[in-house]
């Protein structure tokens, strides 16, 4: 299909158009305020003035639309993120992505494609501990993402032939699976956001003791959440990345002899309950 | 207008929805509500990009609404009047959804949202001239086609006029679906807003509109800001204004399916009723 009749002026207003409305919003005044007087001036002269404003003003009702939009798209996707960093400086982290990353197809949840990796090499200003938990809780939207963007996938269920090679096999994770690890409890704050309306920066929550696992997993209409132990994280872990025959050796080998001596039945019980919860979507014979 | 009788048969199958039916857009956070309550609603409107994407955790969902609800979509990336090819994936991504849920039609909006490889992400007017009505038209005509189903385009609310404009806004719109052979999703709320940050009459704009050509009605709330100018934000009741205006158009062209639009500082669910108990009180 071919774009007949389009007008040439058209490519350019548009243009111009985009150059107003993708212009960075300003912070120097303490909130975000659009700067019309650098819109492209013969997109000004075409815009009639309105009976209460003039018309830069109403351009900017557009350049401030188009930020405010991505940003409220990329809060939720990254909801814990963006209440740890405080909404003004997640704006900015926001303000850099778009920039750099300028939406590029119809779905505006995609325009958040990437965020993380930007937040994780871009976090000014903090400490250690903080600078650790904010790139956990990028992870953590993150996760929760990919599970809620994941496409249907069935299943696996080992068959009669494949049991008898299973530990020659590698299993596929499926792509509604994420592996999580947090050093505070932030799943559990993350679970409170998602009616709560404020919008003042959360205190970062005391560590824990010592970090917690957990498997995100899409199931019909719902992402569960299930706890893992430390080593059951691990296997899950080496499982993808290896035949089950040495992802188990791997494992042994980084136990402790008091560990390796329940490890079988352990393992056993993972594996099985793994498949039982839908982790795997197939497996790959003769790597 | 009124619609003659022959016009309004072949409106009730385009439609092919109950005669005034009460509609609600489908939103995320009112999912618990509806799978446990199955309130009294005629059908939802579902933003169509939120379902053409693999995911599956949403389309589970979408499923189980469609279970006790008849669903039609409304697209915010068509892209329409932009200078690029119609997508063709996007198109063929749309076809299947529709055909998916069954829906009854698939409406979209007539403006831009992208260009020069770039997504705005946003419902962006043009000049309102002859020659990108024949352009505008041609696009809906083949995106109407593509789908196999009556194909509406909803009417913008606009914050910039263009001193380049050589029609009015409702001429523009009007010309374009009657030249596409296409069908009308008027926003009763858009005309309002645009009537009031351009100052013209909101009655002219009604009157201009071929209501034989009708799939459904938009209701929403809209945001004055300080300077006057009103932005249509989805997040608020409707004001007493636009229940008005939709007084005169159903008076005008009605009955027809009302769908109430709300987006942003979602209500419970049974605030969002409420709104449509109005609906059917004033008309």
């Amino acid at each position: 299909m071919t774009a007949r009749g389009a007008p040439a002026w058209l490519a350019e207003f548009q243009a111009r158009f985009g150059e107003m409305i993708r212009m960075p919003l300003d912070r120097s005044s303490g909130t975000l305020a659009a700067t019309p007087a650098l819109y492209p001036q013969s997109l000004v002269k075409d815009v009639q003035n309105g009976p209460q404003t003039r018309g830069e003003a109403r351009l900017a009702v557009y350049n401030r639309q188009y930020w405010f939009r991505l940003f409220e798209a990329l809060k939720s996707a990254f909801p814990l993120t963006s209440r740890l960093t405080g909404y003004w400086a997640f704006n900015e982290y926001a303000a850099r992505f778009f920039l750099s990353h300028p939406p590029r197809g119809w779905d505006i949840e995609r325009s958040a494609d990437g965020f993380e990796a930007l937040f994780a090499d871009a976090i000014e200003d903090e400490d250690g501990r903080r600078r650790q938990a904010l790139v956990e809780a990028a992870r953590i939207d993150a996760g929760f993402r990919r599970v809620f963007l994941a496409p249907k996938t069935a299943s696996y269920r080992p068959s009669s032939a494949d049991a008898t090679r299973l530990l020659d096999g590698r299993l596929l994770p499926s792509a509604a699976l994420q592996i999580l690890e947090e050093h505070s409890p932030l799943l559990e704050i993350r679970a409170r956001l998602v009616r709560d309306e404020v919008e003042s920066r959360l205190e970062l929550p005391p560590a824990l003791a010592r970090s917690r696992w957990w498997a995100l997993v899409g199931r019909d209409h719902a992402i569960l959440q299930i706890p893992l132990e430390a080593r059951e994280a691990e296997l899950l872990g080496l499982l993808g990345a290896f035949s089950i025959r040495d992802a188990l050796a791997r494992l042994e080998g980084a136990c402790s002899p008091e560990e390796r001596a329940a490890l079988p039945a352990k393992t056993g019980t993972w594996l099985a309950q793994s498949v039982e919860r839908g982790f795997w979507s197939g497996i790959r014979f003769g790597e | 207008m009124k619609p003659s009788p022959e016009a309004s048969r072949l409106l009730d199958s385009a439609r092919g929805l109950p005669e005034g039916a009460l509609g609600v857009g489908l939103r995320i956070l009112h999912y618990p509500y509806i799978i446990e309550h199955t309130p009294n609603v005629d059908y939802f409107e579902i933003v169509s990009e939120n379902f053409l994407g693999p995911a599956h955790t949403p389309r589970q969902r979408l499923e189980r609404v469609r279970q006790h609800y008849p669903v039609v979509l409304h697209g915010v990336g068509l892209n329409l009047l932009g200078t690029a090819a119609l997508d063709e994936a996007y198109l063929e991504a749309l076809c299947r959804l529709a055909d998916e849920v069954g829906a009854p039609f698939v409406t979209d909006h007539l403006c831009w949202s992208g260009a020069h490889g770039e997504s705005h992400h946003d419902l962006l007017p043009v000049p309102y001239v002859p020659e990108l009505v024949e352009f505008a038209a041609e696009r809906a005509y083949e995106v109407q086609r593509r789908l196999g189903r009556p194909f509406g385009l909803e009417n913008l609310s606009s914050y910039v006029e263009f001193r380049s404009s050589t029609l009015t806004e409702w001429e523009f719109y009007t010309s374009v679906v009657r030249e596409a052979g296409c069908w009308s999703l008027l926003d009763v709320n858009n005309i309002y807003v645009s009537s009031q940050n351009h100052g013209f009459d909101a009655d002219a704009y009604l009157a201009a509109i071929d209501f034989s050509r009708v799939l459904q009605v938009h209701l929403a709330g809209h945001t004055r800001e300080p300077d006057g100018t009103i932005v249509d934000t989805h997040d608020h009741p409707v004001a007493d204004e636009v229940w008005a205006l939709y007084r005169r158009a159903w008076d005008m062209g009605g009955p027809f399916p009302t769908m109430l639009e709300w987006d942003a500082r979602l209500p419970p669910f049974p605030e969002v009723l409420a709104q449509l108990a109005k609906a059917r009180e004033i008309r």
